[in-house]
């Protein structure tokens, strides 16, 4: 068992950039830091986050798997990335890992939303990605509840809260934002506008995910699907259970150490 | 209670005739502001927050340390999106009128193009020399939250808005963006990031992507000079500048003395003054 | 007791227009067939003329993004919201689903409701010439009203006779004539009857049994002309635009900070859904009806003459102006609608230089109420010369 290898995955997402460390099946530490427009510079610090974490210093590792939309910009030496992973393949190899009776994965992200369909060994078979007026989902919820001046927790726990049924616009996250105004303006409840908004998300991830063959077990991943919210509107539009990974932002940077033998 | 409050302690309003207030209750901020002769007094902004609070929170912000009570104002008008909620105002007049009837006060007579661009919609009016409201036009829906995506943006990149306004007028060399959804332009951005493009032109790429929007805006209902700025983003020179250079025209030079976002809270204060007046003439 | 049989009368209306898939299946109960239509382009006389009772989809105002797998993206609202109430089966009860080739946004709902939603063997797509101002538009008109009738013949087994067409066509004339004098009450300074409450009538008027609407009709103008009518109705407000079935939209409208009232709306949802007739008595129906739905006023898709590039509409906006005297104007389009807002391009210049102040309001499913309750007070100052 001493031969496992030790490795990092690094996730560089649009917004965030995720960061674990695994040793065969353990997970030993995970980091986020915002990308901020720099993928080398979020990723550097990723990375000496999850170190410090996992209590483990750099000249240990066996190396880095980089995958996320970003992944080219840190390949080479200089973070001693050993292997690069698209975003699909490390997603579906995650789950996989995180639940091995799952075939499909919904992955709610700060600016794309996603969703991998795969076999029974973690390979992946479809994959579809939001369209281009769904961009930002993630954003838009952090926005919110910048707006609310409450965290993305709480904005959570608020919209299980709601009473009644409001809706806004479902065409883009600025026409949802531009309502959800509206909506507290005319003085309506702020659980109500939540779910509202809330409603919007799984929406349009809803409508992205009826192009794949919605294959069960079914997983969600990416931030987002932290709001137990989110997951409820999600079942009830695509009429099938779904349940959360653990550790679901990370499902890309576990993925990523999995594809590179990792994980066994 | 967070905000800002500005106070005149050289004025006396146990000694003014009428006492006039506006409260305007925006979609990120609320503000009110007292009169007293027609001379500005007192100011406050604070951050608008569901249920109605943020009315008595801007008013109590503008009343306190003066020694005002709500009831020693002659007449308080409201305004903003969210205008209803100020239930103690006696009237309401749209923040279109009260937009315009600021900026004439503020700038004079001369102003015909008022642009107000706020964190969730942007307005171009044109008015008369007394600050009468001829034409207008909001935003279409696709322009919607131009300031608040700019300040998502600025997150994004990890800077705030004072910094990235200063690096989009500075760098000349900048991406074509989508000048037709601040969504897209977003997403271009962060997309550009994978080929290593540097920040600087990135946030440079934005800003003329938003300012190209709302130059279209301007055009539509037409320029006529004077032209002023007004509203939250006013404050942010990397947007008024490029705005300027794609209009070719100069708006009139910003008053020190005034935050630009407090004109329609101004305008709602003349219009309470109006008011009292008139009411007086008529007894 | 006179004023409370007048208020049923509307409110049956306005249950009607919100509730038309139980209208559907009340028709169904009693054994009729009925058709929808995605478009107002479709010669609905035909339908009826076989015993079929035409109703228009409306919109259902429900919030969703089901529809972006089936519907581009930048396709209006209207026409997502059609097509997701087939493919919930809101409307299976219908006998056939209709369209003509106009709106390309209701003929992508079309194709949903025939491809996803059961429909493929009960659709029709109707030929519509797509420049209605030019010679030839009219006899193929009656060439595809022919190929229709054809159609609607084989569908029900029986033939449709010239008597039968002509029977549909008076029925009808005679329903647009009642709807016509509805809308002429809101001429008047006093009218005993409201801009809201007239839409909410004309809408439900394309979703009825035109025999059945007629009775009631009848009923309301006999009520309303014994009315002494209401209190000054303060600023006068036209709308024109594109499809809206909103009502609260308009309900909105004459409640706000300000008196202010409806007096027309000109849209394929409201008068110009109506406001033409079909000549009676002709030997050739078909023609006829042909030569009725070119005059109708033309929708902004349909409507430029060749080589001057004309807008006929505009000759009857400019008629309504003048016959309803509006104070200013709503121009109301759907978002992503490009003939409406297109049209408003060279509209707005005439209602300026006729010194009506305007705005414009876009369609969504969902409505910013405050957003557009700030516009309409602003249009409302304009016209009151509010001044500090």
């Amino acid at each position: 068992m001493n031969n496992e290898k030790l490795l990092a995955g690094l996730d560089a997402g649009h917004i965030n950039t995720k960061a674990v460390i695994m040793k065969g099946r353990d997970i030993l530490g995970y980091a986020t830091v915002p990308t901020a427009c720099d993928a080398m510079s979020a990723a550097r610090s990723a990375l000496n986050d999850v170190l410090k974490s996992a209590g483990i210093s750099g000249g240990e590792l066996d190396g880095v798997v980089a995958t996320g939309i970003f992944r080219d910009a840190l390949a080479g030496p200089v973070l001693n990335v050993v292997a690069s992973v698209p975003e699909y393949v490390a997603d579906a190899k995650g789950a996989f890992f995180l639940n091995n009776k799952s075939r499909t994965v919904i992955d709610i992200g700060g600016n794309v939303h996603k969703a991998m369909s795969y076999d029974e060994k973690g390979n992946l078979l479809d994959v579809i990605q939001n369209d281009k007026c769904a961009d930002g989902l993630g954003i838009f919820y952090t926005g919110i509840a910048k707006l609310l001046g409450i965290s993305e927790d709480e904005l959570s726990q608020l919209a299980l809260k709601s009473t009644k049924r409001v809706s806004v616009a479902i065409q883009c996250a600025l026409a949802a934002e531009s309502e959800a105004i509206d909506l507290m303006c005319q003085g309506v409840d702020a659980a109500d506008v939540a779910d509202a908004i809330t409603r919007y998300i799984v929406e349009r991830v809803a409508a992205m995910s009826t192009y794949l063959p919605l294959t069960e077990e079914i997983v969600a991943a990416g931030g987002l699907a932290r709001s137990q919210a989110v997951v409820n509107h999600l079942q009830r539009l695509i009429k099938h259970e779904v349940s959360v990974v653990s550790l679901p932002e990370y499902v890309g940077a576990i993925g990523a150490v999995v594809s590179h033998g990792g994980g066994k | 209670m967070s905000g800002n409050v500005s106070i005149n302690k050289k004025m006396d309003w146990t000694k003014a005739r009428v006492i006039a207030a506006g409260v305007d209750i925006g979609a990120a901020t609320s503000k009110a502001l007292i009169l007293l002769d027609g001379q500005p007094y007192a100011s406050s902004q604070v951050t608008t927050r569901p249920h109605g609070e943020s009315a008595f929170d801007a008013m109590k912000g503008a009343l306190e340390e003066t020694g005002l009570k709500l009831e020693n104002i002659n007449c308080i008008v409201a305004t903003g999106r969210g205008g209803a909620q100020a239930t103690f105002a006696h009237k309401a007049v749209s923040e279109i009128a009260c937009g315009a009837a600021g900026a004439v006060r503020i700038w004079g007579p001369s102003v015909r193009t008022v642009l107000d661009i706020g964190g969730q919609s942007c307005r171009v009016i044109h008015c008369t020399e007394k600050g009468r409201t001829t034409a207008f036009l909001w935003n279409d829906k696709c322009a919607a939250g131009i300031g608040r995506s700019m300040e998502a943006f600025g997150d994004l990149v990890g800077k705030g808005l004072a910094e990235t306004a200063e690096i989009a007028l500075r760098s000349d060399k900048f991406p074509k963006l989508s000048d037709f959804c601040a969504v897209y332009a977003q997403s271009e951005a962060l997309d550009l990031v994978r080929s290593k493009m540097p920040v600087e032109e990135l946030i440079a790429g934005y800003y003329h992507a938003v300012a190209r929007r709302i130059s279209t805006l301007v055009n539509r209902l037409g320029m006529k000079k004077d032209f002023v700025i007004i509203g939250g983003l006013a404050r942010n020179p990397g947007i008024t500048g490029l705005v300027e250079g794609i209009l070719k025209v100069s708006r009139l030079a910003p008053d020190p003395e005034w935050d630009p976002a407090l004109v329609p809270v101004l305008g709602a204060a003349l219009y309470a003054e109006g008011f009292c007046k008139r009411q007086g003439s008529d007894t | 007791m006179e004023k409370k049989g007048r208020d049923a009368i509307i409110e049956r209306f306005r249950h009607i227009a919100e509730n038309t898939p139980e209208y559907v299946r009340s028709l169904k109960e009693k054994g009729r067939l009925s058709a929808g239509y995605m478009c107002t382009h479709v010669p609905e006389e035909i339908l009826y003329a076989a015993g079929i009772v035409p109703l228009r989809i409306l919109t259902s105002h429900e919030s969703q993004a089901m529809t972006r797998g089936y519907i581009h993206e930048t396709y209006c609202s209207f026409s997502h919201d059609c097509a997701y109430q087939g493919l919930k089966g809101d409307y299976d009860h219908l006998d056939l689903i209709v369209t003509s080739s106009s709106c390309i946004h209701m003929g992508e709902a079309f194709n949903v409701w025939v491809r996803f939603a059961g429909f493929q063997d009960k659709s029709y797509l109707m030929q519509y010439p797509h420049i209605i101002h030019t010679k030839p538009a009219g006899g193929f008109m009656a060439e595809s009203f022919k190929q229709f009738k054809e159609f609607v013949e084989k569908l029900t087994k029986r033939s449709v006779t010239d008597n039968d067409l002509e029977e549909a066509i008076k029925v009808y004339n005679h329903n647009r004539r009642l709807l016509k004098r509805l809308w002429e009450f809101l001429r008047h300074d006093r009218p005993p009857i409201t801009g809201p409450e007239v839409a909410a009538v004309t809408l439900a008027s394309q979703v009825m049994d035109k025999k059945e609407c007629n009775g009631m009709l009848e009923q309301l103008i006999e009520r309303l002309e014994a009315e002494p009518g209401q209190a000054a109705p303060g600023v006068r407000l036209m709308v024109t635009g594109g499809a809206c079935d909103d009502l609260g939209l308009f309900d909105l409208m004459e409640h706000l900070r300000y008196d202010t009232s409806i007096i027309f709306i000109d849209s394929c949802t409201a008068a110009r859904y109506f406001w033409f007739e079909v000549p009676e008595g002709r030997h050739d129906k078909l023609e006829a009806l042909a030569e009725g739905y070119i005059g109708k006023i033309p929708c902004p898709a349909k409507d430029t003459v060749p080589g001057t590039g004309e807008k006929k509409r505009f000759r009857f906006v400019q008629q309504f102006i003048e016959d309803f005297k509006p104070d200013g104007v709503i121009f109301l389009y759907q978002r992503f609608c490009s003939p409406q807002p297109m049209d408003v391009v060279a509209l707005k210049p005439i209602v300026d230089k006729l010194g009506i102040p305007s705005t414009e309001l876009e369609l969504d499913t969902t409505v910013p109420k405050a957003q557009f309750q700030t516009q309409l007070e602003a249009l409302v100052e304009i016209i009151k010369g509010v001044t500090p």
